[in-house]
């Protein structure tokens, strides 16, 4: 019995060795040099991110890996990835709130090269005095103009000052569709790989207005103060674009790009990062405006910039793969290819000291309303509970663009204000 | 060779050994640790702390969309029992009748089978959004067109299985039986029910449970078609437990809780089965 | 007078059946031009650029809308790499059925044969794990494979042939204890050992199981789409399902053209698969049937 036992027992250990060794091969990139593993967060800067990791490699050896989250599904990817053994050593948070969330896996960056490289604290996310987050990317959104178009349905930006104005001249555009053949707005399309515009980065300026009005940076339970506003902006956008608002979801950022491009459309909102899609409608017939919402002081209202792409390093990785990740980071930041794949290849104005100048139009649209003394509107969308409100947020919106009427915009108000503080209350369990 | 294959280790390790340590490895472990994880608040397991039955209070407190995934699944699995099962039954007494095409038309009731869920899925959004264009609305619209959705995809997969099963069954009742009781001067609907269902009563009753647990534990297609849009209406059981798992960072342990109970749910769906073909076969 | 009446009435249910078979016959050819017709669809917008399908996926292809073989181009040679998923799929499904068949029927041999505690409680094991939802064991199945580096298509056979080897198990053991033992005897007798008896005796026999088996796991195995995206390094290695399932949305946009032309690439040779395997795949789903 015990000769029997020994023997399993044996064979056991022989059978599980063998594929061990089988496996063995499978586990790479551990060597003295460690390697990096990069879950990118932009699916837009993909190739940039592949291109710029080989060109590492090729010149010092260490292995770099990136692989891009599907759109929308950043945290699912991140919580999956983030618990195998061969875990990524470099993925992003989006602010405070992400750091809550993942604080158990932040390396300590304050005293990185790269943190170094800096131009200001701001662009960092830090907790008790020490740095777990390093913004690498600064951008900025607002409403992008055709201005050829506009001013072929006879008007011009002067005429938009503020909501009310701005509103003036999208029902008229609207109204003469038929004539101009085009319409005022692309489709405000709520598929994935779209309504993170209007959750997230439209949602922020009702956002915005009552932290401003209430002199708070974040809160626990939003009042939704400006939720009329959000819903006159959102009636606007959907009620006077290329397709019926009762579609909306099944319209992906590719459509309304398609429809800005082939002139479908005068207004489309989007950021920075979209200036590749639209370039081909040139430079000169291009105008990011501010999104006016009908707030009190909005005429001195700019573009929405700001940042929720801070860079951390999986404090639970190797020692050598922290360090590999650490030494890929500064050679971003202060390298020739590096500085150059992200000021050029993916059109970022990064917060480094030794950052190039983006070649991006918006950039420098930006930088002149803030010239001329406009606001800025910061990003409050990093302190959005969870992706889960967003996601909560939208899919009320998209009902309620389907079923105008004030009973499905209870839905978004109750999605939005008690949403949130439940959505806090979750992430506190 | 019982004897011979009891007294040599070398036969116990060269034939069951391997399946031993795979079934260990991929099924006993994990089915010991999720038990275990549901009383636990963890990330990543390797911080799992204890703390005992709270998941489960926390499923029937902190998140309405469970129950709402539950009667979904529930109404789902019962409707789409139904529909599959007739359709498939009435397609298998057509096509075990003598007429041009059968084998042709059996083929081509049977070939969804052959695409995964997540083909399935993909190909009827297209589709269906398509047909809603006209009305200006589409799939994710409201949880209804998400529940028929999820219908029409379901049908179409699995009546050519059902079909399947049933026409064996069917070519298994004798046709002097038929034709003695049509010579007694039995109707067609009278050899039907008192004849054919009866004598088919095992491939009802294995298609049935087929369906019905299929319809529980149904994932590819929903998250394919709907992705539990709009605001979960649209999320069946095995859905709300993924995104409680990965959706939500801290929400481990409840999403595993929620998964012990969806395991006692099926299981006891299958137990019920068991029961009634025990009974059956005793008769 | 009553036989002339039996007679004639025969006659005319002869004609009527006749007159209804062709009636059945073309009812039936419409509902299956329906019930192909998804496919056919899907065909069609292979050749349509992405908007065209989504808005109005039953046209077919015209000037406007046909961007001819672009989609196939776009699909098999981005950096989605289809063609390397498909690859993997293969390699997925034909190892794992490969070991499943033959370790299962080995094991289940041993268990039908070896009466002792653990092959009872094996096989109790085994039938309990078939109703046990993937959803249950999801999370510590994918801590687990990865501790054990359990992660790539060459591997991960081992995982599938242990969540697999229920049903497996189970339809093995039941046509091995219908399997008179005389046979084997005989082997014996013949001094074969049961090495031997198994592999030249027992699995010819069995020959029809393992097809049904081979037949329902590949169905499964090829088909799946979570236990790879969960258990895989998906940054290396993708399925099937994972891509087609991708293309919805990453890289910031719905490849919905990549996504028409991946599935005419991985349905074409399952249906004509299909078509020359169709006896043995409905044997096989019939003699799955009859576990539950």
């Amino acid at each position: 019995m015990k000769k029997r036992l020994a023997l399993i027992l044996a064979s056991a250990m022989l059978v599980s060795s063998a594929l061990c060794s089988l496996t063995a091969c499978s586990g790479g990139g551990s060597n003295a040099k460690g390697h990096v593993y990069y879950l990118n967060f932009k699916p837009e800067q993909d190739q940039a991110w592949q291109d710029l990791a080989a060109a590492y490699t090729e010149e010092t050896g260490v292995q770099v890996d990136v692989l891009t989250a599907a759109q929308g599904t950043y945290e699912t990817t991140l919580a999956s990835e983030i618990a195998k053994t061969d875990a990524p050593t470099l993925f992003q948070i989006n602010g405070p709130v992400g750091f809550a969330n993942w604080k158990d896996y932040c390396y300590d960056m304050t005293d990185a090269a790269v943190t170094k490289e800096l131009t200001s604290d701001a662009f960092t996310v830090k907790d008790g005095g020490k740095i777990y987050g390093v913004a690498y990317v600064v951008e900025t959104y607002g409403i992008i103009c055709n201005t050829k178009l506009l001013q072929q349905a006879g008007h011009s930006l002067d005429e938009i000052t503020n909501f009310e104005t701005f509103k003036a001249v999208v029902e008229d555009i609207q109204a003469n569709k038929a004539k101009n053949g085009f319409a005022a707005f692309t489709s405000a399309g709520m598929d994935s790989s779209s309504n993170w515009r209007f959750q997230t980065h439209l949602a922020n300026l009702p956002i915005y207005y009552e932290y401003k009005a209430d002199g708070i940076g974040k809160t626990d339970a939003i009042k939704g103060t400006y939720l009329d506003n959000y819903r006159a902006i959102w009636d606007l956008y959907i009620n006077n674009a290329t397709c019926d608002p009762g579609v909306l979801s099944t319209k992906t950022n590719d459509d309304a790009v398609a429809e800005f491009v082939n002139e479908q459309a005068v207004f489309y909102q989007n950021g920075t990062w979209a200036y590749g899609d639209v370039s081909a409608v040139g430079d000169e017939n291009l105008q990011m405006i501010p999104i006016y919402i009908g707030a009190e002081g909005e005429e001195n209202q700019g573009l929405c910039t700001g940042t929720e792409n801070f860079w951390c390093v999986n404090s639970q990785a190797a020692e050598e793969d922290i360090q590999a990740t650490l030494d890929f980071l500064e050679w971003v930041a202060t390298s020739d290819k590096g500085t150059d794949a992200l000021a050029n290849a993916m059109n970022f104005v990064s917060p480094f000291k030794k950052a190039k100048e983006a070649s991006n139009l918006f950039v420098k649209q930006d930088a002149a309303y803030t010239a001329a003394g406009k606001t800025p509107v910061d990003w409050c969308f990093a302190t959005m509970p969870s992706e889960a409100w967003k996601d909560d947020v939208g899919s009320a919106l998209t009902a309620y663009a389907a079923k105008q009427n004030d009973t499905s915009w209870e839905a978004v108000k109750t999605a939005f204000v008690d949403g949130w503080a439940k959505e806090v209350a979750k992430s506190k369990a | 060779m019982e004897k011979i294959m009891k007294k040599n280790p070398l036969y116990f390790c060269l034939f069951l050994l391997p399946t031993l340590l795979a079934f260990m490895i991929g099924f006993v472990v994990p089915f010991g640790m999720g038990i275990y994880l549901s009383f636990c608040k963890f990330n990543t397991m390797n911080d799992a702390k204890w703390v005992g039955i709270n998941n489960y209070l926390q499923i029937f407190q902190g998140d309405e969309t469970f129950t709402h995934a539950f009667w979904f699944t529930a109404l789902f699995a019962v409707i789409s029992t139904v529909a599959i099962n007739v359709i498939a039954f009435l397609v298998a007494v057509a096509l075990t009748r003598n007429f041009g095409g059968t084998n042709l038309f059996r083929t081509i009731f049977f070939m969804p089978n052959l695409l995964g869920g997540v083909l399935l899925g993909t190909i009827w959004k297209i589709l269906i959004n398509g047909l809603l264009l006209s009305m200006k609305q589409t799939l994710t619209t409201n949880g209804t067109y998400g529940f028929i959705g999820l219908l029409i995809v379901m049908i179409w997969q699995q009546v050519g299985y059902m079909m399947i099963i049933y026409v064996a069954g069917l070519q298994g009742v004798p046709d002097d039986l038929k034709e003695a009781a049509r010579i007694d001067g039995a109707n067609d609907k009278e050899i039907l029910f008192q004849i054919t269902i009866p004598l088919v009563m095992p491939s009802i009753s294995m298609c049935t449970f087929l369906t019905l647990t299929n319809g529980f534990k149904l994932f590819d297609q929903n998250l394919t078609l709907t992705g539990g849009e709009p605001m979960h209406q649209s999320e069946m059981l095995a859905l709300n437990i993924y995104s409680t798992f990965y959706d939500r960072v801290g929400w481990k342990g409840v999403g595993q809780a929620k998964a012990v109970l969806f395991f006692l749910l099926v299981g006891l769906i299958a137990i019920i089965q068991l029961k009634i073909t025990q009974s059956k076969e005793a008769d | 007078m009553e036989s002339t009446k039996k007679f004639k009435s025969a006659d005319e249910i002869k004609i009527k059946r006749h007159v209804s078979d062709y009636i059945f016959t073309i009812v039936f050819t419409i509902i299956c031009a329906f019930w192909v017709y998804p496919l056919i669809m899907v065909l069609i917008n292979s050749f349509k650029d992405k908007t065209h399908i989504t808005t109005n996926p039953f046209n077919l292809p015209n000037a406007e809308s046909s961007v001819q073989w672009q989609n196939y181009d776009q699909a098999v040679n981005t950096k989605m790499d289809f063609m390397s998923a498909l690859w993997n799929s293969l390699t997925i499904t034909v190892l794992s059925v490969a070991l499943i068949l033959l370790c299962t029927s080995m094991a289940a041999y041993f268990v039908v044969r070896v009466k002792a505690w653990y092959t009872t409680v094996f096989y109790y094991l085994c039938l309990f794990s078939m109703i046990v939802p993937f959803q249950m064991i999801m999370f510590p199945l994918s801590k687990v494979t990865d501790t054990l580096q359990l992660n790539t298509p060459t591997v991960i056979p081992f995982v599938y042939l242990g969540f697999g080897a229920g049903t497996a198990m189970f339809m093995f053991s039941n046509f091995l204890k219908s399997l008179p033992l005389e046979i084997e005897e005989a082997a014996m007798i013949d001094g074969c050992g049961p090495i031997k008896t198994f592999f030249s005796i027992v699995l010819p026999i069995m020959k029809p199981t393992v097809i049904s088996v081979g037949i329902l796991e590949t169905m499964w195995i090829w088909n799946d789409y979570l236990l790879p995206y969960l258990v895989l390094r998906i940054r290396y290695f993708k399925t099937v399902p994972i891509v087609i399932q991708y293309f919805q949305g990453s890289y910031g946009r719905v490849e919905w053209g990549a996504i028409m032309a991946s599935m005419v690439i991985t349905i074409t040779p399952i249906v004509i698969l299909y078509l020359f395997l169709q006896r043995y795949i409905i044997k096989g789903v019939l003699s799955g049937a009859v576990k539950g």
